[in-house]
């Protein structure tokens, strides 16, 4: 129970001033997103059937170790902005929305760095 | 976590059948939802058995009457009953519209009449607006200048008036505003379709000198930015407004800032 008024309720903290920002990389990183996963799929398609070598060697060409570590931070960050506005919106209770956001950026974050790493590993190791 | 359920008490349970006994043939059952302040409990739908032939074409004409020869205790807003003024708006047969502008013919086998969703109710099928009264006056819906004003009114060309067009006529009905799943999920802090679409109209005006201000207020992931274009606005505003393009309009000019 609150005496405040609606007014003041209404008004809350005021504006961030940034939500834009988050808006923005959303349609972006879409964009980017179309090119970098058709590019993906059928990179992978063509490799159905091939063994380790020919994958390490698909990896070790510059250009496709460019567009697959690209390709993940793309991939990894659109995930994760998508899935904070889902946990915004149906994670009422404040710690807890609070927390399972933390918990998606930090999660997100190490999968995104395991990607990688495991790309640059099998390009190096060759 | 989102509440799926009604919190309890509050999930609406068979109430009286209104029976007509005048040996009318052409019934037409309308189930109103029905709740009592004064004796709490649960809300009730009750059933009135309308005569068609001595009411009215539209749903708010049938309201009426139920009141007058029926049960006058039922209670609902109006007051124009042309579609003017707003007061009107429930949730007709699964959609929010304006009871006085909606025909009982357009609608198939029974007449189901609730409350606009997602706000408190006062009794019956009033709720409680003064959370969106509150958000519309938080946008300051009125002209803001510092030239000092001329001789005559503030001047604005032909087009700069028709930008507003598809603005204006929004008469606050808030159809749109509670039919939004964003703001039944959010409404404390996203200020809804309704109030956005207002913030729009004075975004728009080109004799407001606020403009930077008013973008500056909007630009929060709340406020604005929890509108996720589902559309549901757009569908429902009985005087065939489009929201969800004047928000649309909104986020564009927050980031053409950037
Ligand atoms: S476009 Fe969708 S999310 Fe945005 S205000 Fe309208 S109904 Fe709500
Ligand atoms: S935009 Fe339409 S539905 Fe929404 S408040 Fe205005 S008139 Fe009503
Ligand atoms: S009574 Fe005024 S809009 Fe329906």
């Amino acid at each position: 129970m609150s005496m405040r008024s609606p007014l003041g309720q209404a008004r809350g903290s005021g504006s961030t001033d940034h939500g834009v920002q988050h808006w923005l990389a959303e349609r972006f990183g879409a964009i980017a997103l179309v090119p970098l996963g058709l590019w993906f799929v059928y990179s992978m398609l063509g490799l159905i059937g091939a063994d380790y070598n020919a994958y390490q060697e698909w990896q070790s060409q510059p250009g496709n170790l460019i567009l697959t570590i690209l390709f993940l931070l793309a991939l990894f960050h659109h995930a994760h902005m998508g899935l904070t506005v889902v946990l915004e919106d149906y994670v009422q209770p404040e710690w807890l929305k609070n927390t399972s956001v933390l918990v998606l950026k930090y999660t997100a974050f190490f999968l995104c760095t395991a990607c990688i790493l495991s790309a640059l590993r099998v390009t190096f190791t060759a | 976590m989102v509440k799926f359920a009604l919190p309890a008490g509050s999930n609406p349970v068979k109430g009286k059948l209104h029976k007509n006994e005048t040996g009318a043939t052409n019934i037409r059952n309308f189930h109103i939802y029905r709740y009592d302040p004064d004796t709490g409990g649960s809300p009730q739908i009750d059933t009135f058995e309308v005569d068609l032939d001595i009411c009215g074409p539209m749903v708010l004409d049938a309201l009426i009457m139920i009141k007058d020869k029926m049960d006058s205790t039922l209670t609902f807003r109006r007051s124009c009953r042309e579609g003017v003024c707003g007061s009107c708006s429930f949730n007709v047969d699964g959609t929010n519209t304006l009871a006085c502008t909606k025909p009982i013919a357009e609608i198939k086998g029974d007449v189901k009449i609730y409350p606009l969703p997602h706000l408190p109710v006062i009794k019956d099928l009033v709720c409680d607006l003064s959370h969106p009264y509150a958000q519309y006056s938080a946008i300051e819906p009125w002209l803001k200048a510092d030239t000092p004003p001329p001789e005559r009114e503030r001047l604005q060309s032909e087009e700069d008036r028709a930008k507003l067009d598809g603005l204006w006529e929004c008469i606050l009905c808030f159809c749109c505003q509670t039919s939004c799943m964003s703001y039944w999920w959010s409404g404390d802090r996203f200020y809804g379709s309704a109030v956005l679409l207002q913030a729009d109209r004075w975004v728009q005006d080109s004799r407001d000198e606020a403009k930077g201000e008013r973008l500056t207020e909007l630009n929060d992931s709340y406020k604005l930015f929890r509108c996720h274009t589902i559309m549901n606005c757009t569908a429902s505003c009985p005087k065939g407004l489009n929201p969800a393009k004047a928000i649309g309009h909104l986020k564009n000019q927050v980031a053409r800032r950037e």
